[in-house]
């Protein structure tokens, strides 16, 4: 017997593509997976010095500038750039978790899957959120320890709500540097250039100084409504990029062209 | 027939002009790969120039607007990019030419292999300098810096004094990042510690007392004073110039003794070329 014409048995698929159930399954485990092997920062080796030095080092230096040269105090400065360092997770490991795709030749198999694209792209948000909220509130948490970051009780909530929010928008932006680094060579020039942009996320950061300050939401919940309208426009701007880009790479079979 | 190896072969036996016409070399092809390295352009001379305007607009901040205070951050900003640039371009140079297979090649070239190392170094460290010529030219065009030195004529030896010494500390790192798995991780974790505690921004005076000793064994720290004193002082730096020399011939040694360290490793353990 030939064995170019035998009958291939398969196993039976049990899960149904387009069920919520394997959506799930593709947001969940596959947002995890995504970020435990996409990640090149997840190992403790580099995501200790990197997202934990570094950010250190970074409140302790513009906290001395700033009280040096403008004369304010270095809470202001800390606080700020506790914030501002949600964006090394945000920003780079989004664009790692899509840009990794193809840079590790797993991208045209996942587009070969009839899985849920809304599901496979908003799953890679959860752990980076999560990450950039464990990065601040570690840089909050010395700035208040040893730069004098203090928060009102009664708004804490508030504060946390922005900052919640702020990190979500930063991870969007990733999410779109991640999308346009499928077409690039060097998809990390993209993120290091909007790390050094330190306008990111400027509603988001105010939200959480005047929260800080004691401004309940009534003061700042524009702000923040804002900052949350900016992330859902980034993330959606980051989806149809990602859609476009699959179709273009179909169309063109340049899956995998690097 | 026996082979006959040439008389270049191994440590110490290359003359003068080879040597020094190998280190020019290997730093002007560096130089150039550095330059089609985006990564490397935006360390050097966009990074530079965003740190810079930050800085004045922070003195502005602080009402201090005059073209004293403008060059001392136009200098700190640039000197900020060579250390990024030393740090990145040093801290990886090994473990770069292990990725690329070309550490077997060069180790076991018959020619010194620390000579190609400060090539190397050199050439990550000169282009590192370019930036601060990007940062000064950044602050006369859009701030109104004005430029001036008060010893125009040390200002070369400063600079020379400060490509020496960071050369010689980029050799030391490139030699003992590579014990460290992860080198840019490391890298990644010492840009600002060193912007700090070298008073590159914010005078170390202003830090507690125990930072001051730390910034004494730092080349950044003297390579600033050098040209800084250069520029903006009183008194001719010539302290700092004979400190950065004097710190150069340290992390010198220190790099050849970690190479040999490294490389005997290598060689025993025959992971020369492994990732």
């Amino acid at each position: 017997m030939n064995a170019i014409t035998a009958p291939i048995s398969l196993p039976s698929v049990n899960a149904n593509p387009g069920s919520l159930r394997t959506a799930w399954r593709v947001f969940w485990r596959g947002g995890l997976m995504s970020y435990g092997m996409l990640f090149n920062w997840a190992r403790p080796a580099i995501y200790i010095p990197t997202l934990i030095g570094g950010p250190t080092f970074q409140l302790l230096f513009f906290a001395a500038l700033g009280s040096y040269a403008a004369g304010r105090s270095p809470a202001y400065f800390a606080l700020g750039n506790a914030v501002q360092v949600s964006a090394l997770s945000g920003i780079f490991g989004m664009t790692m978790a899509i840009a990794n795709e193809r840079f590790f030749s797993t991208l045209p198999a996942i587009l070969a899957t009839p899985a849920n694209r809304v599901a496979l792209f908003t799953g890679r948000f959860l752990p980076f959120i999560a990450n950039g909220l464990f990065v601040s509130l570690y840089a909050i948490a010395f700035g208040v320890v040893f730069l004098g970051v203090r928060f009102e009780a009664p708004t804490l909530g508030v504060a946390g709500l922005a900052l919640l929010v702020t990190v979500f928008s930063c991870t969007a932006i990733g999410a779109l540097q991640g999308a346009i680094s499928l077409r690039l060579r060097d998809g990390l020039f993209g993120a290091n250039l909007l790390m050094l942009s330190f306008l990111l996320f400027r509603h988001g950061l105010e939200a959480v100084r005047q929260a800080a300050a004691g401004a309940g939401l009534d003061r700042v919940g524009g702000l923040i409504a804002i900052e949350a309208g900016i992330g859902v426009a980034y993330a959606v701007a980051a989806f149809a990029l990602f859609s476009y880009l699959e179709r273009s790479a179909r169309a063109n079979a340049t899956l995998d062209v690097r | 027939m026996a082979l006959s190896a040439p008389r270049h072969l191994g440590d110490g036996t290359m003359s003068l002009p080879r040597s020094v016409r190998l280190i020019w070399w290997v730093t002007w092809f560096n130089v150039r790969m550095l330059l089609v390295s985006e990564f490397f352009v935006l360390l050097t001379f966009v990074s530079p120039l965003i740190f810079a305007t930050l800085a004045f607009f922070l003195f502005r901040l602080g009402h201090s607007t005059g073209g004293q205070t403008l060059l001392y951050a136009a200098l700190g900003s640039g000197m900020m990019g060579v250390w990024s640039t030393t740090l990145f371009g040093c801290g990886g140079a090994i473990a770069w030419q292990r990725w690329e297979g070309t550490l077997e090649l060069l180790v076991n070239a018959p020619t010194r292999y620390d000579f190609i190392l400060a090539g190397q170094t050199f050439g990550a460290v000169i282009f590192g300098f370019a930036g601060i010529l990007m940062t000064i030219a950044w602050g006369m065009l859009l701030f109104g810096m004005p430029l001036t030195s008060t010893f125009p004529l040390l200002l070369p030896l400063s600079l020379f004094a400060a490509v020496v010494s960071l050369g010689a500390l980029g050799m030391l790192i490139a030699t003992s990042f590579v014990l460290y798995r992860h080198a840019n991780a490391l890298s990644n974790m010492l840009e600002y510690p060193i912007w700090l505690v070298a008073g590159l921004l914010v005078p170390i005076a202003t830090l507690p007392a125990w930072v001051q000793p730390i910034s004494w064994l730092l080349a950044p720290t003297w390579g600033m004073d050098a040209i800084r004193g250069a520029t903006l002082q009183s008194q001719p730096p010539w302290f700092a110039i004979g400190m950065c020399f004097a710190l150069a011939v340290v992390y010198y040694f220190l790099a050849r003794v970690a190479l040999r360290y490294v490389l005997h490793l290598a060689r025993r353990d025959a992971t020369l070329d492994l990732r």
